[in-house]
């Protein structure tokens, strides 16, 4: 636990408060992270059961990202709140684990997202979204959630998966469901979903969860007698022949698929077509010159951190950033802050298509917890600027973005947009 | 650092963890396998100093050493 004598006075006085759900609604609050890193050493926030401390510097993020042995991500819980053992046992996925369980699990896994596996799916990617951006064109706009960043993910997940690509809005509907249970306050009941766990033992304590965990169920019981060449039967396999997995690990990888699959690159499009929107110039930049579209893609994945954060606890007494830190103490890396960081990226605020720095922290800092489906985001981000070039598709923004209520997930619900074709 | 300085990289598998960041940034000198998903220098390994100071600095896993290339 925290100590009380020797804490660095400095950042315990008028720690802006960045945990309150409500302020997301209005976007990251990015004025309260300036104040935090202005701050040398830690910050110390309070939080509901004891505080934390506030990691908002480029380096410290990259520091406590990077070594595991000294900082968990299995003690306690990944999110600011810690949980009892039997929901952290029920909930664990890849996300709360340390070596050599996450060893063993990303390796189940991995193979599927690497680089090169990767870019075997340019096709299919490429087919959904010239079906969407059509779609999107002929309608003449609409909410860009819904016709582009939501549908263009998570076809493409369930395709991975092997998951029937029908039951795609049923999906989002549930990951829908789970960003509201990251904020405070959920519009559905406990029973929803016909779920009777009780929520603690839930991820996102939502009963979406338990609709997620049934639908992974129905999965694993068509494959376990007909399998076919994708990736849950790539994980029925690990589970039940070669019993590389629990039963409980099963269900928990592919919630964590099909939700990290779908909901953080969502957000990144989402948020990458109101950058577009708000700055022609740049957007005319890379209609000029198309090697930019990678750079272009970095720049939206670190303008978007479609997850503003991630907690780890301490494993020993040491220091990070000139302050004493405590075994059991929470540290909380706030990728949102990192990502503009003015000691790291120059003018940070600046929405700039041909940045040279991609060192964002839009996957996380590195180590071992580095995003699985990093390449699949970079891909689906750079097909679809790709598409969007092909038409000279520019975008105008025609409504406020509604926001998701959530410290952890930087999500839009809906944004309009319309279709230019010239800037 | 123009021109010269020559720095050879050097993976240590058992830290690699196969994030794959070695092989975007320098696709003709790394390869992830596909199937233990681990990285290996797949061309002569030799990278201009502030190019392969940046490509070990990246690595997630810390899995790159730069050893200083005799000329």
């Amino acid at each position: 636990m925290r100590s009380t004598v020797d804490m660095t006075p400095a950042a315990t006085v008028e720690t802006p408060n960045v945990t309150d759900p409500s302020l997301y609604l209005r976007g990251i609050p990015h004025g309260c992270f300036a104040q935090l890193r202005a701050i040398d050493g830690l910050a110390w926030h309070p939080y509901e059961d004891g505080g934390f401390w506030a990691v908002t510097h480029h380096a410290d993020v990259r520091f406590v990202s990077r070594n595991p042995e000294l900082f968990s991500s299995a003690i306690g819980h990944t999110n600011l709140w810690d949980l009892e053992a039997d929901a952290l046992e029920a909930r664990r996925s890849l996300i709360d684990t340390d070596a050599p369980d996450h060893t063993r699990l990303r390796r189940l896994v991995a193979g599927a997202f690497t680089p090169k596996n990767i870019r075997l799916w340019e096709e299919t990617v490429r087919a959904i979204t010239i079906d969407l951006l059509d779609e999107f064109v002929s309608q003449g706009g609409g909410d860009w959630v819904d016709m582009v960043a939501a549908p263009l993910p998570i076809q493409v997940i369930l395709t991975m998966l092997g998951v029937p690509v029908e039951d795609a809005d049923y999906l989002v509907e549930l990951s829908n469901y789970l960003v509201e249970g990251t904020g405070d306050a959920q519009s559905i009941p406990p029973d929803a979903f016909g779920n009777t766990t009780e929520l603690r033992l839930l991820p996102f304590n939502s009963p979406a969860s338990h609709a997620l965990f049934e639908y992974g169920e129905g999965m694993r019981q068509h494959r376990q007698d007909d399998l076919q060449d994708d990736l849950v039967s790539h994980l029925v396999q690990a589970q039940s022949e070669d019993e590389q997995m629990s039963r409980s690990e099963y269900r928990n990888m592919f919630h964590l698929l099909v939700f990290a699959g779908n909901e953080t690159t969502r957000t990144a499009i989402s948020h990458g077509a109101m950058a577009l929107a708000a700055s022609p110039g740049e957007w005319q930049r890379v209609l000029d010159d198309r090697s930019m579209i990678n750079s272009a893609a970095e720049e939206i994945l670190r303008w978007a951190t479609p997850i503003m954060h991630m907690r780890r606890t301490v494993t020993t007494d040491t220091e990070l950033a000139g302050t004493s830190i405590a075994k059991g103490d929470k540290v909380v890396m706030w990728y949102a802050s990192a990502n503009r960081d003015e000691t790291v990226f120059e003018d940070p605020f600046r929405f700039d298509v041909s940045r040279a720095n991609s060192d964002h922290f839009a996957f996380g800092g590195g180590g071992p917890h580095l995003c699985l489906g990093a390449f699949l985001a970079r891909l689906e981000l750079t097909v679809l600027l790709e598409e969007m070039a092909k038409r000279s598709l520019c975008l105008e923004q025609t409504s406020e973005p509604v926001r998701a209520r959530s410290n952890f997930v930087h999500g839009v619900l809906s944004v309009g947009m319309q279709p230019r074709t010239s800037p | 650092m123009a021109g010269g300085e020559l720095m050879r990289v050097v993976i240590d598998q058992e830290l690699c963890i196969g994030g794959g960041i070695c092989e975007m940034l320098e696709p003709e000198m790394f390869e992830l396998d596909n199937d233990v998903v681990i990285s290996s220098v797949v061309g002569d390994g030799l990278l201009p100093r502030e190019r392969a100071e940046e490509v070990a600095d990246r690595c997630p896993g810390r899995a790159i050493a730069l050893v200083q290339e005799e000329i």
